[in-house]
C-alpha cells in the first residue's frame, strides 16, 4: 500500500517535471534552429520550427564583420572581468572573513556589526555617485570599472565566517603552540578547509558578474571594452529587422556559459546548496 | 608564501598593538569605503543637489524630494510615480511565481523520480545566461508572427506591444530566467527535513497536502523566509527585461523606475543626477522597508 503511494507520487512528480522541463527546453531550442534559417525564409513563410534550408551565415556574418560587432572581443572582455572579479573576491573575502572569525583584535565587533548593517542600504542608492567615483579614477572603459566594485559587498564575508565557525579552534591553537603566527594559520590550518564555501562566493560571484547588466551598460561605452551583456543589446538595436542573425549572437553568447556547465555542473548544484544551512 | 618574519615572532606580540588583523581586513575595508560607504554618503547628498554629473553640485535642500512625491504638474513626478508603480507591479507579480514554481520544481525533484538530475541540470540552466540574451530569445519566442507561442495558441497576440500581455510576458521571462538558485536552496532544505517525520503522519493518516502543509512548509521556512527577501530585493531592481522586451510600452505600463534614474543620470542630454539620486533614494527606501515588513510579517507567523 505504502509503496503504491510512493510509486504514484513519484509518477506525478516526474509528468511534472517533464512539462516544466519541455517549456524550459523549448526556447532554447527554438532559438538554435532559428539561428540556422534564412532570414527571408524566417520573415515570410509563415510558422515552421524547424529550418527549410540550414544555413550558417548569420554565425559567419557576425564573427567575421568584426568592427561594428565585435562579438569575441565582447566574450572575451566578459571572460576577463568575470575571473578576475572572482579571484580578486576570494583573496579579498577570505582574507577579512579570517580576522573577523578569528582574531581579536580592538573594534573588530564593532566593524563587523557595522558591515552588517550597511548590507540594509540597497546598491541603486549608490549607482551615480559610483559612476563619478570610477569617473575621476579615470577607469570609464576600463575593466577595473566592472571588477572591482563588486568586491565590497560584505555577504561573502558573513557567508564564510559562518562556515568557518564550524572548524574547531582546537587547530588554531595546536598550531600556534607549534609557532605559527596569523599568516602561517591563515594559509596552512584554514585556508585548506575553507574550500567548499569559497566554491560558492566564486560561482556566486562569477555568474553575478558574468550577468550584469546596468551597470557595465554606464560604465562602458568603447564598443571594443564592453562585455557581452552589454554588446547584445547594442546587438539586439542593429539588428532588429534580422532576427536569426540576433539569435546566432544569443546562441554564441550562451554556448561557453553551457560548456562551463557542462562540466562544472556538480559544483553549481553542490555547492550553492551549502549556502542553504543559512537560515532567515 | 613570504611571510614578514617579525609578523610571525611570537615576541612582537603583546609589546604594543598587533596590527595583524589589519592587514587582513584593509584590502575589503578599502575598496568597501571607496566603492560602497563613500558613493551611498555622496548619494544622498547629492539627492539634495541639482548636479548635473559634471560641474558642482549646489545645494537645493528637499526641493528634489518635493519635485517627485508632491509636485504634480512636474513631469519627473509623473515619471517617478509611474516608474515605482510599475516597479510594484513586477514585485507583486513575479516574486510568487519565483517563490511557488521553484518550490514545486524541489519538492517533485525531492522524490527522486527519473532523470531528476537532468531535470535539475534543466532548470538551473538559463540562471548562467546574461539577461540580453535571454530577451532575444524570448523576443522570438512572442514574436506576433513567427513565434511558437502565438502559433500553439493559434492567435496573434501582440505580446511585447499590449497589456496585460506585455507583463505576462516579462514575469514569464524573468521566472525562466531566474528560479534556478531558490530551487536548489529549497532541494537542500527538503533534503535536510528527517524522513520519520513523514512516516509518523503518515501513520496517522495525513495526505500529501496535508503532509506539504504541516511538515515540509514550516521545516523549511527559514529558507523561505530568506529566499523571499533576497527575491525581493532583486525584483526591485527589474532593468533589463522591460528594456529590452518592451522598452518600456505599450504607452510607458511596463517602465520601471530604474529606467528613469539610468536615463535621467546617464542617458543622452544634459544629466539631471541630483533628481534622478532622488529617485534612487526614495527607491532603496522602499525596498528597506518592504524588506522589513516581510521580515517582521514571515518571522512571527507561527
Amino acid at each position: 500500500m505504502k509503496n503504491k503511494w510512493l510509486s504514484f507520487s513519484k509518477l506525478v512528480a516526474f509528468l511534472f517535471l517533464l512539462v516544466m522541463a519541455i517549456i524550459w527546453v523549448v526556447p532554447l531550442a527554438w532559438g538554435l534552429v532559428t539561428s540556422f534559417k534564412d532570414n527571408m525564409e524566417f520573415q515570410t513563410m509563415g510558422f515552421k520550427f524547424l529550418p527549410v534550408e540550414w544555413i550558417t551565415t548569420n554565425y559567419t556574418s557576425l564573427l567575421v564583420d568584426n568592427y561594428s560587432t565585435p562579438l569575441l572581443h565582447w566574450f572575451s572582455n566578459s571572460l576577463i572581468i568575470s575571473v578576475f572579479h572572482t579571484l580578486l573576491v576570494l583573496v579579498v573575502v577570505s582574507l577579512a572573513a579570517f580576522a573577523y572569525g578569528r582574531l581579536r583584535f580592538k573594534g573588530r565587533n564593532i566593524i563587523f556589526t557595522f558591515l552588517l548593517a550597511t548590507m540594509m542600504f540597497p546598491g541603486v542608492v549608490n549607482l551615480i555617485p559610483l559612476y563619478k567615483i570610477i569617473d575621476s579614477l579615470g577607469w570609464v572603459n576600463s575593466y577595473l570599472a566592472a571588477i572591482v566594485p563588486g568586491a565590497a559587498g560584505v555577504f561573502n564575508i558573513f557567508l564564510v565566517r559562518q562556515f568557518m565557525a564550524n572548524i574547531p579552534i582546537e587547530y588554531d591553537e595546536a598550531a600556534r603552540v607549534d609557532g605559527a603566527g596569523d599568516f602561517r594559520i591563515f594559509f596552512k590550518v584554514i585556508l585548506p578547509q575553507l574550500r567548499p564555501i569559497l566554491m560558492v562566493v566564486a560561482l556566486f560571484s562569477f555568474t553575478g558578474s558574468w550577468n550584469d547588466f546596468l551597470w557595465p551598460s554606464i560604465v562602458f561605452n568603447d564598443i571594443e571594452k564592453m562585455p557581452i551583456t552589454s554588446g547584445l543589446q547594442l546587438l539586439q538595436g542593429m539588428y532588429i529587422a534580422q532576427p536569426t542573425i540576433l539569435m546566432a549572437g544569443a546562441i554564441i553568447a550562451i554556448i561557453p556559459t553551457f560548456i562551463i556547465y557542462l562540466f562544472a555542473q556538480k559544483y553549481f548544484l553542490q555547492s550553492m546548496s551549502l549556502s542553504a544551512g543559512i537560515k532567515g | 608564501m613570504e611571510v614578514p618574519a617579525k609578523l610571525l615572532d611570537p615576541k612582537s606580540k603583546g609589546k604594543s598593538v598587533n596590527w595583524t588583523p589589519w592587514v587582513f581586513i584593509t584590502p575589503h575595508l578599502l575598496i568597501f569605503s571607496i566603492f560602497f560607504l563613500v558613493p551611498i554618503l555622496f548619494g544622498i547628498y547629492i539627492s539634495f543637489t541639482n548636479w548635473d554629473l559634471i560641474g558642482k553640485p549646489e545645494f537645493v535642500g528637499l526641493a528634489n524630494y518635493k519635485e517627485l512625491l508632491f509636485q504634480e504638474d512636474s513631469s519627473f513626478y509623473t515619471q517617478f510615480h509611474n516608474g515605482l508603480k510599475n516597479t510594484f507591479i513586477f514585485v507583486i507579480l513575479s516574486v510568487p511565481f519565483c517563490i511557488i514554481i521553484p518550490l514545486l520544481l524541489a519538492t517533485a525533484l525531492n522524490a527522486k523520480p527519473r532523470f531528476h538530475k537532468i531535470y535539475q541540470s534543466i532548470f538551473y540552466l538559463p540562471t548562467l545566461f546574461s539577461i540580453s540574451a535571454v530577451v532575444i530569445i524570448w523576443t522570438l519566442m512572442f514574436n506576433v508572427n513567427q513565434g511558437p507561442i502565438n502559433h500553439l495558441l493559434g492567435q496573434s497576440i501582440l505580446w511585447t506591444g499590449s497589456q496585460p500581455y506585455a507583463w505576462a510576458a516579462i514575469v514569464i521571462v524573468t521566472v525562466w530566467w531566474g528560479i534556478g538558485g531558490n530551487m536548489i536552496i529549497y532541494q537542500a532544505a527538503l533534503n535536510g527535513i528527517p524522513k520519520d517525520y513523514y512516516e509518523a503522519a503518515s501513520i496517522d493518516g495525513a495526505n500529501g497536502f496535508q503532509k506539504f502543509f504541516k511538515i515540509t512548509l514550516p521545516s523549511i521556512r527559514g529558507q523561505i523566509l530568506y529566499t523571499v527577501v533576497i527575491t525581493t530585493i532583486a525584483q526591485f531592481n527589474i532593468y533589463g527585461q522591460p528594456l529590452m522586451l518592451t522598452g518600456g510600452g505599450p504607452a510607458n505600463s511596463t517602465r520601471v523606475l530604474l529606467m528613469d534614474i539610468q536615463q535621467n543620470a546617464f542617458g543622452s542630454g544634459q544629466s539631471i543626477a541630483g533628481i534622478a539620486s532622488a529617485m534612487a533614494i526614495l527607491l532603496g527606501v522602499c525596498i528597506m522597508i518592504v524588506s522589513f515588513i516581510q521580515f517582521l510579517f514571515l518571522r512571527n507567523k507561527e
